[in-house]
């Protein structure tokens, strides 16, 4: 009957000193894991056991299934290979364990033999390949290929860990093999051709007979178990850390809407200060990095001016954790600037395969800043402009309905009259004298289709997510509390809104009293009211365009076909650019970074983007819908010289047009 | 030390303003107030001296819509005493404000009053030069920045043409502040919803005002299209042609 011998070849002495090495190797690996857990629980409470049933089901789906770690190809597939082989392979060393010192050392019987043995075998030859296959692959990208994300900047010394990682698996794998074939050469059971590799290994090795075949086995079974043990007791001090805390991060990932900030701490000031005011969630954030850098290549920061890399923050957060040296958290570890570049555009965090929420902690340190009064002029205009005006033009709240003047029939008030839809504005449609024009096409398409419409006038004021994005908490706050006040006297169904900052803060941080109204993008609404038919186009435009999707409604609020199909609707024809949708690339304007001075910008997101629509065949609109893409777009147009081959259009401008 | 920060609101620019029925003042009906700019500053570099030498800092002004929000705001930067002057203020004038001020500044004894050097509503002259008379100190104004040694103060005045005097004056003393040595900070709203719970504001009742020495506004109006300017066009020696022709035409040559 198939089966195998349990430490065949290997003396007394040596069982009884793996047994003994064993024993150490889980007191170490032990310690290791206490050691980070304990710090972890430094960080302040965080409650993250809600849906329970969902986040059991994102940790299968994105653990087991690799799901989001196979967006990418190449890097996938060799994630997948090396993660499956050693999985099995580890489990596979679990049930020969418990089969040798469990059933048969308490309950005197095997259960790896016969057919279940064989299978055994064969799985086990199979997928050590794979992890070959996938450390092949892992070797030549880091080696070979070398990607630019995968530079050793902040710190030289991660090279040493990455390089010992690959080394260290290669040799388990390998000397693994080598065991096997060599225990095949020497006992040549009947059942060795379901061992595939070892078989051929052990006929490589045949010539050279016994003893020495004896000899070597037993001494690359001890290499095998040294490097086995050594890797396993030294794993919480390595990168291989991510084997337990990326599953853990992904099974505590918020569960909450996207778009939804976690408040600010306001123990000792607002914002984080230094590490220990990070929630334990986010200290658990900073340990699962595996440096992949996926992020890097996401980020609008990075890609116009190199001042921010998403996968360098995690880099430096999770090693002044375990910087003894006293080093400050701001100055010394995280620059301002880095800070300060972010757009929120949440790119990093959809790409993240651990599921980090750079933005939290980017957000949490920002409020720290603006706690201390540090930001740049501009910023601390708009913020008082806002503070004073209620919109960050520095103009007057009285005036930010005047876009309305003129318009026949007048603009309801809502604030006089019950209305269905409640328009909120915002400040860019209102304010900016350029925008304006898209402002009033809007009205007037809304009438056209009889909606039954009005807005705040002078009663609205900055929906505050971008101030909220800032960092500026308490301001945020007080615009939350001035317009909810305004729309809890206002008769309305539904708030509608041009703007996807407005939108998303309306939909996912305002309070509500847990009674939230429907809230729509208009694109939404322009898509409800074609499919009901109260939309009607007597014109088919027949524009091939592309569409470019702003942060706050796609990343952040997954609304990415009403826009679509309302292009569609006008006749004309949607052309995607490579990076659409979830990929979509960041104008560069959010995260209140329209308010902030540029610093040695090499090309700027917007111009970026600009080049990317340029080059699809026969495209010669760029459709956007968000007020500020408007004008970031428009500018960008004019300063990369693309201004007679592609036009800026509003998605209303279609609408408008088409009818 | 003790530092007093007289300040005044002056109207908002940003709200379009418009002249009253007589003509000769502003319509108060849809003026908003905002904190005269250089009065922030002066408030600044208080607040700067008080965090590089230690000492009191006292800010005070006259009630009006805001003054509690900018009393508080001061506080957050680190203010430590809060004077509101309560009273009816509608007719009152700078000199009638330096009164109101002195006799305040009598009781509170300051080594330092430092504020705004001027407004854009300083029609019977700033405040500070008043004040001093007032008080009987010396005035150094267009001040942007200043070490206080023992009992004098060094500060530095600026001139026209990029030039720098510093100039030393015996304390205590009025300062007219140009410029803070750095630009007002920013103050987060958490910070002064903060200091509403904790800072009080001494409301101080003012009798009467003391308007003698001010001026007496006979018209207000908006700027009035002068004659509209002639465009000359064309090369040098024409346009130096056509110069000569006017001047000589004009009787100036």
């Amino acid at each position: 009957m198939p089966i195998r011998e349990t430490f065949w070849n290997i003396p007394h002495w040596a069982e009884i000193t793996q047994y003994v090495l064993a024993l150490l190797t889980a007191i170490v690996f032990l310690y290791g894991i206490l050691r980070h857990v304990l710090r972890w629980r430094k960080g302040k409470p965080e409650k993250r056991f809600d849906r329970l049933g969902g986040r059991l089901w994102s940790f299968i789906v994105q653990v087991f299934g690799q799901r989001r770690t196979l967006d990418e190809a190449y890097p996938g597939i060799m994630h997948f290979t090396i993660f499956w082989g050693m999985l099995v392979l580890a489990i596979g060393t679990a049930l020969a364990t418990v089969d040798w010192d469990v059933t048969h050392l308490f309950f005197g019987f095997q259960f790896l033999t016969g057919w279940v043995y064989i299978i055994f075998e064969l799985t086990l030859d199979i997928l050590g390949l794979l992890v070959i296959v996938g450390l092949g692959m892992a070797i030549y990208r880091r080696y070979a290929s070398r990607p630019a994300r995968l530079q050793n900047f902040p710190a030289k010394a991660l090279a040493r860990d990455d390089a010992y990682v690959l080394i260290m698996l290669t040799l388990i794998t390998i000397s693994g093999y080598l065991t096997e074939g060599l225990r095949l050469a020497v006992t040549q059971p009947e059942w060795a051709v379901w061992s595939p590799i070892g078989n051929v290994i052990a006929a490589a090795f045949l010539s050279i007979g016994d003893p020495t075949n004896q000899a070597l086995h037993l001494v690359i079974w001890a290499f095998h178990i040294l490097t086995a043990f050594g890797v396993l007791a030294f794993l919480p001090f390595t990168k291989l850390f991510h084997i337990f805390s990326v599953p853990l991060n992904i099974f505590f990932r918020s569960m909450k809407p996207a778009g939804a900030l976690p408040a600010a701490n306001m123990e000792g000031g607002m914002g984080v200060k230094e590490w220990k005011q990070f929630t334990w969630k986010q200290l658990l954030d900073f340990d699962s990095c595996t440096r992949c850098g996926r992020c890097q290549d996401v980020c609008p920061a990075y890609a116009s001016a190199q001042i921010l890399s998403p996968r360098n923050m995690m880099i430096k957060l999770d090693a002044h954790l375990w910087d003894k040296n006293g080093h400050s958290l701001h100055g010394e570890v995280i620059a301002a600037d880095e800070l300060w570049a972010c757009t929120t555009c949440r790119a990093c965090v959809q790409v993240c395969p651990a599921f980090i929420d750079h933005i939290s902690t980017f957000v949490d340190m920002r409020r720290h800043l603006v706690d201390q009064g540090r930001m740049d002029k501009m910023l601390q205009d708009a913020l008082a402009n806002v503070g004073r005006y209620g919109n960050s033009f520095g103009q007057s709240d009285r005036m930010r309905a005047k876009w309305t003047q003129g318009i026949q029939p007048p603009v309801p008030d809502a604030r006089r009259e019950p209305v269905e839809y409640l328009w909120f504005v915002g400040d860019y449609a209102s304010y900016n004298a350029t925008l304006t024009e898209i402002t009033r096409m809007t009205a007037a398409v809304f009438q056209k289709a009889g909606l039954n419409f009005g807005i705040l006038y002078d009663g609205e004021r900055n929906s505050g997510n971008d101030v909220r994005r800032v960092g500026e908490e308490g301001l945020f706050e007080m615009l939350a509390e001035k317009n909810s006040q305004v729309l809890s006297k206002v008769q309305f169904q539904t708030i509608v809104t041009t703007d996807p900052h407005t939108y998303n803060t309306l939909k996912n941080e305002y309070k509500w009293d847990g009674n939230r109204p429907n809230i729509l993008h208009y694109a939404e609404l322009l898509d409800q009211l074609i499919c009901a038919g109260r939309l009607k186009f007597s014109k088919k435009l027949g524009y091939k365009v592309t569409y470019h999707d702003p942060c706050y409604l796609g990343r952040y609020n997954d609304v990415y076909d009403a826009p679509r199909r309302v292009i569609e609707a006008t006749g004309c024809q949607v052309i995607e650019m490579p990076r659409c949708r979830e990929r979509a690339f960041c104008c560069g304007a959010g995260g209140g970074r329209i308010w902030m001075e540029e610093k040695d910008i090499k090309e700027r997101p917007s111009e970026s983007r600009i080049r990317e629509a340029v080059n699809l065949e026969g495209v010669n609109t760029f459709v956007v819908a968000c007020p500020k893409d408007a004008t970031m777009y428009r500018d960008a147009v004019k300063t990369t010289g693309n201004e007679s081959r592609l036009a800026v259009k509003d998605l209303i401008e279609l609408v408008h047009a088409a009818l | 030390m003790k530092i007093a920060v007289p300040v005044k609101f002056v109207p908002d620019l940003v709200e379009e303003l418009t002249i009253d029925p007589s003509g000769a003042a502003l319509d108060t009906s849809w003026l908003r107030l905002i904190i005269n700019e250089f009065d922030d500053h002066a408030v600044e570099q208080a607040i700067l001296l008080k965090e590089r030498g230690g000492g009191q800092v006292t800010v005070m002004m006259t009630e009006s819509d805001g003054a509690d929000d900018f009393l508080f705001t001061a506080a957050a930067k680190g203010a430590d005493q809060l004077v509101k002057l309560t009273g009816d203020f509608s007719s009152i004038n700078n000199h009638a404000l330096a009164h109101v001020y002195a006799d305040l500044l009598k009781e509170l004894q300051p080594d330092l009053v430092l504020t705004g050097v001027q407004a854009h509503n300083d029609i019977d002259g700033a405040v500070g030069p008043l004040l001093a008379e007032l008080l009987g100190l010396p005035y150094v104004g267009y001040v942007a920045g200043l070490t206080v040694q023992g009992d004098k103060a060094v500060v530095r005045k600026e001139y026209s043409g990029g030039l720098v005097a510093e100039i030393e004056v015996k304390l205590p003393a009025v300062l007219g502040i140009q410029a803070a040595e750095q630009p007002p900070r920013y103050v987060a709203y958490s910070k002064i919803r903060q200091v509403m719970g904790t800072a009080k504001i001494e409301e101080r009742p003012v009798a009467g005002l003391d308007l003698s020495g001010g001026t007496a506004v006979s018209r207000l109006f908006q700027p009035e299209a002068a004659e509209r300017a002639t465009m000359l066009e064309g090369g040098a020696d024409e346009v130096a042609d056509r110069l000569v022709a006017i001047f000589k035409e004009i009787g100036t040559l």
